[in-house]
């Protein structure tokens, strides 16, 4: 009973100074406010990012497996794609013949290419490649139909599009089966329409601004025929170790074990994702200096609440007041004072991933709530102690007179 | 009850300069007196008061609290004292604006370190029938008159049932009739509960109202 009055009164004398002066408090709880937002949302964005990502992987199917030029270490370091060799179309015969793999097709990829048709272009990636990649990557059709071995070995200048791509080029998905866009320099003929695999949004178009056409239409723009990397599927799981052994000797007759690697979706996929979590952890921490800043605000703005209220101070010290009782009272104000910029700053940040949410899997979690609570209560108590602490000394008798 | 031996009082004006303020202090107070400080302005009536309330630690000599020697206790046991033992009344009422006139009379019991043996509420709200502030309450300090001001510090003050009020100049900011009064409410509460009350005062006429008065001049007892 005495501790619950004991709270009540501490707690309503916070909040009846933070009443009398409700612009100053909101300005001060603001610093704490937008600390907790900008880590909220680079949390959230990051969490996002790393489950889209994910999406895309898991649409492309299991067991799938790359090779790649440049080694390993540089590729899962974050190295990316440096010098390195091409392949080409000898190489996908060689790794063919490896045992317990189902598909194979070459990837030539040119990004930031651009399809046009009646007036408008849309930016595509093209994959140059082979019938295979449908099964491989779970290509499935919308309207028209898919690649076929035909016009692989013919390497007629057909296109599949995805219907995100397409919808914006034509009125209706449907009727751009049998239309020709132009792609460098080139009429291509729209033979299917594949189903969108989601995603995008995020600047590029995910896995739906591919363009694929056969491998041998890419000759005119790539005069040296080759690749950057060769997709094939294991026939299951367990035959992934053999498939990578077997396909690392084989290539290594023509190459230097430096000069590519074979991968698996999932090393690829944990590549990328620990990129993202590295250049999110480093925005976080960033994006933490403005907590500490608000701290700063939340101390700058005690040290003067504690000097304005020596006087009352003094008062409380003559009635029996201990130490640790004018101590605990201004932390609880400083402790609230940065709750309210917590709670301010989630609720911002819940307004603004709410329409994030149309662009990519956005949420906030439980973890991000407690977090940010407890990290803004943290701040209160850090930097609200020394003002507490040096309202805590006074005197009570300097205190009492302070005019 | 309250016993001062050479209490020395001295505040630091610079570095190098100090200032005496009390000089070697002996009194004695028994328990039931009603007694008035007087002299001119700036004699140290004042710190003599805030000394003896433990509200500051004199620099030299000894403060007895009930045959216990106080000096140099720690400040949670200080402030302990002070709660349960001292009521103090100001010139300026000391009240705090923001709470009301009830949660003022009840925030000594707020501090209490040891369990009461009664309801502090249901005493506040004795003290606020007798004291004729029924009504008032949920007022809070800057709304109500100044005698009505002082009569809530005095019951603020008898909320802990305490030994010994400390009333530092309590009529200096009223007027002579509702100064009377209070002087009137501080006699009744040393004749009929016989608490002991320490006035603080330079106007000979609230000092005629005591039963025994010490007159400082310069930081001693004349
Ligand atoms: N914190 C302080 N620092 C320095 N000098 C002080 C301090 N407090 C009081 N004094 C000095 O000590 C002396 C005694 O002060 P005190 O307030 O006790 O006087 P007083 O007798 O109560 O006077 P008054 O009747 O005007 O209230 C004064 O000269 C005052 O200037
Ligand atoms: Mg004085």
């Amino acid at each position: 009973m005495k501790y619950i009055r004991y709270l009540v009164f501490t707690i309503k004398s916070a909040f009846f100074d933070f009443s009398r002066s409700k612009g100053r408090t909101f300005l001060t709880s603001l610093g704490i406010l937008i600390g907790v937002m900008a880590v909220v949302l680079l949390m959230v964005l990051g969490l996002g990012l790393k489950r889209y990502i994910e999406q895309q992987f898991e649409s492309l199917g299991s067991n799938l497996m790359y090779v790649m030029p440049g080694s390993k270490a540089t590729i899962t370091r974050g190295g990316g794609i440096v010098g390195g060799i091409k392949f080409d179309d000898k190489d996908v015969r060689t790794i063919e013949k490896v045992k317990s793999i189902t598909y194979i097709a070459p990837g030539y990829a040119k990004a930031g290419s651009t399809v046009e048709a009646n007036g408008k272009t849309e930016i595509v990636e093209i994959v140059g490649s082979s019938e295979q990649i449908v099964p491989m990557f779970n290509l499935e059709v919308e309207y028209g139909r898919l690649m076929e071995k035909k016009d692989v070995q013919k390497g007629g200048k057909v296109i599949m599009l995805s219907t995100t791509v397409v919808e914006k080029l034509f009125d209706s998905a449907e009727e751009s089966v049998g239309k020709n866009v132009t792609m460098e320099n080139q009429n291509f003929k729209i033979i299917g329409v594949i189903k969108s695999k989601g995603g995008g949004g995020l600047g590029g178009g995910g896995l739906d601004d591919h363009a694929y056409i056969p491998f041998k239409a890419t000759y005119s723009f790539n005069p040296d025929k080759k690749f950057y990397a060769i997709y094939f599927k294991a026939e299951n799981k367990d035959a992934i170790p053999q498939i990578k052994e077997d396909v690392q000797r084989l290539l290594e007759r023509r190459y230097d074990k430096d000069d590519f690697s074979v991968l698996e979706q999932k090393e690829i996929m944990e590549t990328i994702s620990s990129i993202f979590s590295i250049i999110n952890t480093v925005l976080v921490a960033i994006a933490a200096i403005s907590l500490v800043v608000g701290g700063i605000g939340i101390m700058n703005i005690m040290y003067v609440t504690v000097t304005e209220r020596i006087r009352e101070i003094g008062i409380r010290r003559a009635l029996g007041a201990k130490k640790s009782d004018i101590l605990a009272q201004f932390l609880t104000e400083s402790v609230i004072l940065s709750l309210i910029g917590g709670i301010l700053g989630l609720t911002v940040s819940y307004v603004i991933v709410f329409f994030l949410q149309s662009l990519f899997p956005a949420y906030i979690d439980a973890q991000s709530i407690i977090l940010a609570l407890g990290v803004s209560s943290a701040i209160g108590i850090i930097f609200g102690v020394f003002p507490a602490k040096k309202a805590a000394d006074l005197t009570p008798m300097d205190a009492i007179r302070y005019e | 009850m309250i016993k001062l031996q050479g209490v020395w009082k001295e505040y630091q004006i610079d570095r190098e300069i100090t200032f005496t303020a009390l000089k070697d202090i002996t009194l004695t107070i028994e328990k039931g007196e009603f007694i008035g400080v007087v002299g001119p302005s700036g004699c140290g009536k004042s710190t003599l008061m805030y000394v003896m309330g433990l509200l500051d630690q004199p620099t030299k000599g000894s403060i007895h609290v009930d045959e216990k020697n106080v000096t140099g206790l720690g400040d949670d046991k200080i402030s302990a004292l002070r709660n349960a033992f001292f009521g103090f009344v100001f010139q300026q009422f000391n009240l705090i604006n923001k709470l009301t006139v009830l949660e003022n009379i009840l925030l000594p019991s707020v501090y209490a370190s040891v369990k009461l043996s009664y309801d502090p509420l249901e005493k506040a709200r004795d003290l606020v029938d007798k004291f004729g502030l029924k009504g008032k309450e949920n007022s809070y300090p800057n709304k109500i008159s100044g005698g009505q001001q002082q009569r809530v510090a005095i019951a603020r003050a008898l909320i802990m049932h305490p030994e010994c009020i400390l009333a530092d100049e309590p009529t200096g900011n009223l007027d002579s009739k509702t100064g009377e009064s209070i002087l009137d409410l501080l006699s009744e509460l040393n004749r009929e509960e016989k608490i002991t009350i320490v006035v603080v005062t330079h106007d000979a006429h609230v000092a005629e109202r005591t039963r025994r008065t010490i007159k400082m001049v310069d930081g001693q007892i004349v």
